[in-house]
């Protein structure tokens, strides 16, 4: 392991008090807890937005937390979800008066302890509901969407709900808006070397220096097809093949596409890959309303890439294109 | 004790931190032989914090007291055993927020809302090996003595006794979930420590009725 660190267990905290340390005009904290983010702009009157998850994925979770995005993250331990007084204390603090919205990824920690919260919010009398990121298609068949994990997709799902509570929609339009999103929105990664736990220190799974293993997850989660590294293109036909075959995607469609680094590879792979999804979909007669290339969820050191395609309708293309800031996000007008 | 209102419930919640900060050590040993041995120390946190929670609540009648004690064990004990037993908590909390003491249906009711909860956010099944096959008896005997018109410290020795032959049979299962899971066959002929709490639970309520005096056993084999 060749990490920036001084103790492996203080690797999340530290890492937080840098955040703050940063961005001090953007984000704060709640409940003397640092693992407790809020947005420094909340907005009265507005539906909050709050995510949670582990850490371990920057900028997901916490770096969504910002203007016409989100309000606040509860940040768990590397790969761990926060506790659900955690996510209460969020609550509580982004609670504008309208109802909190969830939106978070589909994880067995996550799940339990985003419901917990819930129950804890109904006692002081905070509407809250949810919306679960699923988008990872290589998870789970087609039928059994509800067995997805959440990956890079909901940064689709944060934008869109974001911009729409900053529009003024009520919880449960947000809430509409959010599900629209998340049902239209596919992801497929792709991994070629293992991420490393800082408390753990060695690899998280083996991989052969010429192996590529298709539809990983951001732990490390097997994917569907483990072979020899091929070419780019080769790689984004085979990504999204399974992404078409679900939802086919043709002449006049609008998408927006997300090409997502995992954490070691260069933007300019990236840009190698966005390269080819572009004259795929072209060649479809689907059209890229926007195109996000970067990292926008990560899993620690791996290296690797996903593409994320969310088919966009008017409504959506309106809140895709509304202006964000966050310390971690940035978007002009589109 | 024929009910338990809301001037009792600090001395029940008193019992039950003591039960766990005495079992704390043997929760420890039992789960250390399929788990990774926290969960004496969280269910010492949990009733610790739920003690103080309820012994500081003045104000509320005694299902939001038992909502908050929920809340309290949430916040202290944030692992999976202390998440379930902060929904027991508070979804039996929620049952009785309408009432003003405890008595044979009402015991019934928090404990079927308590099982209801533990079940949906578990997601166990009988058999599975975990709590549920405590509680789930547990439920079934205090519905029977309430539709009996069984009068409550009748109705939790009955409990007790149906928990205690429930915990036993755990001895016969095979570990489904969580880290217990992972060790399969070797689960096999130890009670599950979690279902072990549940026990040591409706124990304690039991024995805050039938107003024992505190000893409570220093090991169940």
């Amino acid at each position: 392991m060749k990490k920036f660190l001084n103790k492996a267990e203080d690797f999340v905290d530290e890492m937080l008090e840098g955040i703050y340390a940063a961005h001090p005009s953007q984000v704060g904290y709640v409940a003397e807890d640092k693992r407790c983010l809020v947005s420094k702009n909340l907005v009265k009157g507005k539906v909050g937005i709050a995510t949670g998850g582990g850490s371990g994925h920057l900028p997901l979770f916490l770096g969504y937390v910002g203007k016409g995005l989100l309000d606040g993250c509860a940040v768990g331990g590397v790969f761990q979800s926060p506790s659900a007084d955690q996510m209460f204390e969020v609550t509580k603090a982004i609670d504008q008066g309208a109802g909190v919205l969830y939106v978070y990824g589909n994880y067995t920690g996550d799940i339990l302890n985003f419901d917990m919260a819930i129950e804890m919010a109904e006692i002081e009398n905070i509407e809250v509901l949810s919306v679960v990121g699923n988008d990872d298609v290589a998870s789970s068949p087609p039928g059994q969407e509800h067995k997805r994990r959440g990956v890079a997709g909901i940064v689709f799902v944060y934008k869109a709900a974001g911009a729409a509570a900053a529009e003024g929609m009520s919880l449960l339009e947000v809430k509409r808006v959010a599900e629209k999103a998340r049902a239209n929105t596919r992801t497929m990664g792709v991994a070629l070397s293992s991420c490393i736990v800082p408390e753990i220190g060695h690899a998280t799974f083996a991989i052969g220096e010429t192996e590529m293993e298709i539809g990983m997850g951001i732990h490390g989660e097997p994917g569907i097809r483990r072979g020899a590294l091929m070419p780019a293109d080769a790689v984004i036909e085979e990504m999204l093949r399974p992404i078409f075959a679900e939802h086919p995607l043709g002449a006049g469609d609008e998408v927006a596409v997300l090409v997502n680094g995992l954490g070691a590879t260069p933007k300019e792979e990236l840009y190698i890959l966005f390269r080819k999804v572009a004259s795929v979909l072209k060649e479809r007669g689907v059209s890229v309303f926007h195109a996000y290339v970067g990292e926008f969820a990560t899993a620690m050191e791996m290296a690797g890439a996903s593409v994320s395609l969310l088919q966009l309708d008017d409504e959506l293309k309106r809140l895709i294109a509304a202006p964000a800031s966050s310390p971690f996000f940035v978007q002009n007008q589109v | 004790m024929q009910t338990i209102d809301k001037g009792a419930l600090p001395g029940l919640f008193e019992r039950l931190r003591d039960v766990f900060a005495t079992q704390r050590d043997f929760l420890i040993d039992l789960d250390g032989k399929v788990g990774d041995s926290d969960l004496g120390i969280t269910m010492n946190k949990a009733f610790t914090a739920a003690a103080a929670s309820v012994a500081a609540n003045t104000a509320d009648p005694i299902g939001k007291t038992l909502q908050l004690a929920g809340m309290a064990i949430a916040k202290a004990a944030p692992s999976t055993m202390g998440t379930l037993t902060a929904t027991g908590f508070m979804r039996g909390g929620k049952a009785l927020l309408e009432s003003a003491a405890v008595d044979t249906a009402e015991m019934a009711a928090f404990w079927r809302a308590y099982h209801d909860g533990v079940v949906e956010r578990g997601k166990a099944k009988p058999g599975d090996k975990t709590l549920i096959d405590v509680l789930g008896p547990i439920v079934a005997s205090l519905e029977s003595s309430a539709a009996s018109g069984s009068a409550l410290p009748d109705a939790m020795q009955r409990a007790t006794d149906t928990a205690a032959a429930a915990l036993e049979a755990t001895k016969t299962m095979v570990a489904q979930h969580g880290k217990a899971a992972c060790f399969q066959e070797k689960s096999l002929g130890l009670q599950d420590a979690g279902a072990t709490v549940g026990f040591f639970i409706i124990d304690t309520m039991r024995g805050y009725v039938a107003q024992d005096a505190f000893a409570t056993k220093d090991k169940i084999e």
